[in-house]
């Protein structure tokens, strides 16, 4: 026997670049994370060759949980080939060896800065969401330690009351994105700063959602087949950014989320946000194989869960 | 410059996460690790357990097995990682003082990992996040007075979370799970 057998290979990175501490504490985040869903958890949030506020928390979620058997997607804003979403997916490949895929179906974990994808994910795919500001009650208690000692109480009457003060100057709930929303009946959260039309696609979902602030060292979880309800009045409900109308340049989809494009003349076009599912409409209208998901919202804008989104 | 590979422990450690994610997302399905019997408890014990955390096991052969972590070994009224492989009524009564987390940090919650078969044995009946149905396990070599310590002990978001060991199989019952036996 010599030393040499007894030694690993000399590598230049620990797989997924992080420690095999970092990574154990991360995996023991998660699964209480898991265990508390919407419940924030502390991490140390270790630094990464990339800055923090540029999906360094995603990140770090990504590369504790992936393997060489799985098959990575990362979007920004919804796009596969923006700068971010190209260098965080070669970043991850390199460190991991997955194999990477823009289909949504294919993949296995998807990491994503801001949009859920149109297509309905599955039991046993993980969706990382990197979020700027995980907490909910920011607008409403910039105090860190007291908007935690409000979760401890469920003390959101402060969230209620914006919500109102909203309606009564404007008529409407003015939160876009980040809308917060209520998990398992106990913590507020912020679903990161996805699009109202991505919020329902949390509730009662089928795959794992696990979402984390590098920046912020905090990291939170959706278990599949939870209530993830958005706050809303009884009378006066939540409601989705209204796409009806809204016709994609390139593939003709209707009643999907799209991305406004100004034009010289004055107007607008429009183009699918979700550039996977867009390449693969594309695909299929020139004959070629593409095999298509069950989407969140069909054709005519109905929600595929009857009720979660109410109507007034 | 090439790309890094999995170790041996790295291979055994990232598996057995993967059991335990999954077993925590989808509460009632067992998981596979990647080793069976005390192996299984040793394994969960280096995915979890370093330096920076602690845990207690009553049980004298795993004991020095969880030690080689780095972890601390500490009474069940601190461990934040406790692991029974044969649960009896005396060792109840030490689990029952495991920590149940706070309001300010629930997180602070034990993990209990306990050794029983699923072949047969006690109905349980679970519902909660990650179920879309209701779900009927039997769990067997688990004293029926845990149920109750765990329904009475404490209400959400307080508690503890479960692994059930049996064998290579893993199932997870965290905090949020509802046990109704019979």
């Amino acid at each position: 026997m010599s030393l040499a057998s007894l030694a690993h290979p000399r590598q230049d990175f620990s797989y997924g670049f992080l420690d095999a501490f970092a990574k154990r504490e991360l995996r023991r985040r998660m699964l209480k994370a898991i265990a508390i869903p919407g419940f924030q958890v502390p991490y140390a949030s270790r630094e990464l060759p990339i800055a923090r506020g540029w999906g360094t928390g995603g990140l770090q979620v990504t590369l504790s949980i992936v393997s060489p058997v799985d098959t990575l997607k990362v979007i920004d804003q919804g796009a596969d080939d923006s700068v971010n979403a190209a260098n965080l997916r070669r970043f991850i490949a390199r460190m991991t060896g997955v194999a990477t895929t823009t289909d949504t179906l294919d993949a296995t974990v998807i990491q994503s800065r801001h949009r859920v994808p149109e297509e309905r994910l599955r039991e046993g795919q993980v969706l990382v969401l990197q979020v700027p500001d995980p907490e909910p009650l920011r607008q409403v208690q910039p105090d860190s330690s007291r908007a935690r000692e409000m979760h401890a109480d469920a003390d959101y009457a402060q969230m209620w009351l914006t919500l109102y003060e909203q309606l009564v100057r404007f008529g409407r709930f003015m939160q876009g994105a980040s809308y917060p929303v209520l998990v398992h009946g106990r913590y507020l959260m912020s679903p990161s700063p996805i699009p109202r039309w991505d919020t329902p696609a949390l509730h009662q979902a089928a795959h794992l959602t696990l979402l984390s602030a590098g920046r912020e060292k905090r990291l939170y979880a959706v278990p599949p087949y939870t209530d993830v309800r958005p706050i809303e009045f009884e009378d006066v409900f939540f409601q989705v950014e209204n796409m009806a109308g809204r016709i994609c340049m390139l593939t003709g989809a209707r009643n999907k989320f799209m991305d406004e494009l100004p034009v010289a003349e004055g107007g607008s076009q429009f183009r699918l946000s979700d550039t996977g599912y867009a390449a693969k409409l594309l695909r299929r209208a020139r004959g070629d194989a593409a095999t298509l998901g069950a989407t969140y919202f069909d054709d005519e804008g109905h929600f595929y869960q009857p009720g979660v989104i109410r109507e007034e | 410059m090439s790309m890094p590979r999995m170790t041996p422990a790295e291979l055994r450690q990232h598996a057995t996460f993967t059991a335990l994610m999954w077993a925590f997302s989808y509460p009632g399905r067992p998981q596979r690790l990647p080793a069976a019997g005390l192996a299984a408890f040793v394994a969960i014990g280096e995915t979890l357990l370093d330096l920076e955390t602690g845990f207690f096991t009553p049980h004298h052969d795993l004991a020095p097995a969880l030690a080689a972590t780095g972890g601390r070994s500490l009474p069940p009224g601190d461990a934040p990682y406790q692991f029974y492989p044969q649960l009896t009524l005396a060792e109840l009564d030490l689990l029952v003082t495991a920590p149940l987390g706070t309001y300010a940090e629930p997180d602070r919650g034990a993990t209990l990992v306990l050794g029983c078969g699923f072949a047969q044995g006690t109905p349980l009946h679970l519902s909660g996040p990650g179920l879309a149905q209701p779900l009927t396990i039997t769990v067997a070599r688990l004293p029926d007075e845990l149920w109750r310590a765990r329904a009475t002990v404490a209400s959400y978001p307080l508690g503890w979370d479960l692994y059930l060991v049996d064998g290579d199989q893993v199932i997870g019952l965290p905090r949020t799970t509802r046990v109704e036996v019979g």
